[in-house]
């Protein structure tokens, strides 16, 4: 499982890294960092519930 | 005798498929919570993303599809076009209207995430007044505002009816916006509204005061607003962003309060084995008044909290927490973290107002209280930090 971000809708809002701080960060300039690539599974579920709560929907769930 | 004993049973049920529903299920199963969940909502699309609607998929850049939220897990049950009808603590019942037909479910706990609906203010046999709260609403007046030269009257400039008028004058649209006091100047306090009403006006809105209320004119289609003074105010579209009321109606005969905003102890707690979460609930602060939150994410935090308070009961007190809003429209994205304080004016700690493109911060005797940034990519840990006060314990060393 990868997480795909689009970059030109993520507004940097950081509800995903409050949610799941294992899977994303924002950096210093506020833009979106994966920090695992692929998702191991016991971070799986943590990472699709940081997914689903973007406020802008920028963050997709994808099979690999 | 009811047919309850016989209805089938979900260990949890959670009333409300938006984000405060689906962030109780997630919290359930993260905190592991092996049990059946039954999520279920009463519009027709699973959740989306909603701060987007009055912008992009109001504008047309972005499509329904696009703000769709990544599906739950299998193992929650989703039920869309479901409506809550009534709630039975005691019997532990609720009873649901799916796609019209009537449903008792059992359930060990349930979770209540039922929203809010915008206010109206047509009188019975008025036709046209327009709202903007769900996919449905904003789907509907996206058509009404794909008309070239269309005139449209907005009535409420909180964040909701300036961010309208952003994406509708961004549309082509005349757009005048109408307010009982200034323009968002509650929202933001005088430095940030002046700086987003003169963005609007810069983009050709008109903003308007009627101090003493506004009505919708016309007795049967909508055909503008009666402002203060007898003066009328003619538009084709007429829209109210007028603040919303809590989805609590359906709780009546349950024993629990339906006329106002659902209080909510700490964790959300409301009786044993339910709790609830987001736009429909109010909480107590500090100082004893009761107050709602109605933000996407305070929504996700109290949603995170009530799958906890059904696990191991409810906490002494809420844990604090930083209110963290946004709005965005005329080429501005303001963020604000912390309560902007009444008459307190803001520190520029970065940039400066007048270049657009700004980090502010308020403080009450000397400790800080909220900050914002303007139009500036800064993660939001960070502006939080500028809102709250400094542990004593980081004044030595903090680097």
């Amino acid at each position: 499982m990868r997480i795909d971000v689009d970059r030109a809708r993520c507004e940097g809002h950081g509800v995903c890294e409050e949610s799941a701080p294992e899977v994303y960060r924002l950096d210093d300039d506020g833009e979106p960092v994966i920090l695992v690539d692929p998702i191991p599974p016991e971070l799986a579920r943590k990472a699709e519930a940081g997914a689903r709560l973007c406020p802008v929907a920028a963050l997709r769930v994808v099979d690999s | 005798m009811s047919s309850a004993h016989s209805a089938p049973f979900h260990d949890v049920v959670i009333v409300g498929a938006s984000v405060a529903g689906i962030s109780a299920a997630d919290t359930l199963r993260a905190e592991g919570f092996e049990g059946s969940i039954l999520l279920v909502g009463d519009e027709p699309e699973a959740a989306y993303a909603r701060p987007a609607l009055s912008k992009s998929v109001l504008s047309g850049t972005q499509q329904p599809a696009d703000v769709a939220l990544p599906p739950l897990d299998d193992d929650i049950e989703l039920w869309t076009d479901t409506r809550a009808l009534a709630l039975d603590p005691s019997a532990s019942t609720v009873d649901l209207s799916r796609s019209g037909q009537r449903e008792t479910i059992r359930f060990g706990a349930a979770v209540l995430a039922t929203g809010c609906r915008p206010r109206t203010l047509g009188t019975p046999g008025q036709r046209g007044e327009r709202v903007l709260r769900s996919m449905q609403d904003t789907m509907t007046l996206a058509q009404a505002l794909a008309v070239p030269g269309i005139t449209v009257a907005i009535l409420g400039g909180g964040f909701l009816g300036m961010e309208i008028a952003s994406t509708a004058r961004g549309l082509g649209a005349e757009v005048t916006v109408v307010d009982v006091a200034p323009h968002l100047l509650r929202q933001l306090g005088p430095e940030l509204a002046g700086m987003v009403t003169a963005a609007a006006q810069d983009h050709g809105v008109q903003l308007e005061l009627s101090p003493t209320g506004a009505q919708l004119a016309g007795t049967t289609e909508v055909t503008g607003l009666l402002l203060a003074g007898g003066r009328v105010l003619d538009a084709d579209l007429v829209i109210t962003a007028v603040g919303d009321l809590p989805n609590v109606e359906w709780l009546a005969g349950s024993g629990l309060p339906s006329t106002a905003a659902l209080e909510v102890g700490p964790g959300g707690f409301v009786v044993p084995g339910v709790v609830a979460a987001g736009d429909m609930t109010a909480r107590r602060d500090q100082t004893g008044e009761l107050l709602r939150t109605p933000h996407w994410h305070s929504a996700i935090s109290q949603g995170r909290a009530a799958a906890r308070t059904l696990l191991n009961g409810p906490p002494d007190r809420d844990p604090p927490s930083t209110p963290y809003f946004w709005t965005e429209g005329f080429g501005l994205e303001t963020k604000i973290t912390g309560t902007i304080p009444p008459g307190v004016r803001p520190i520029v700690i970065d940039g400066a107002l007048a270049e657009l493109s700004a980090v502010l911060q308020w403080r009450v005797d000397g400790q800080p209280v909220a900050a914002a940034s303007v139009n500036r990519a800064m993660p939001l840990p960070k502006l939080k930090r500028l809102a709250t006060p400094s542990e004593p314990a980081a004044m030595n060393g903090a680097s």
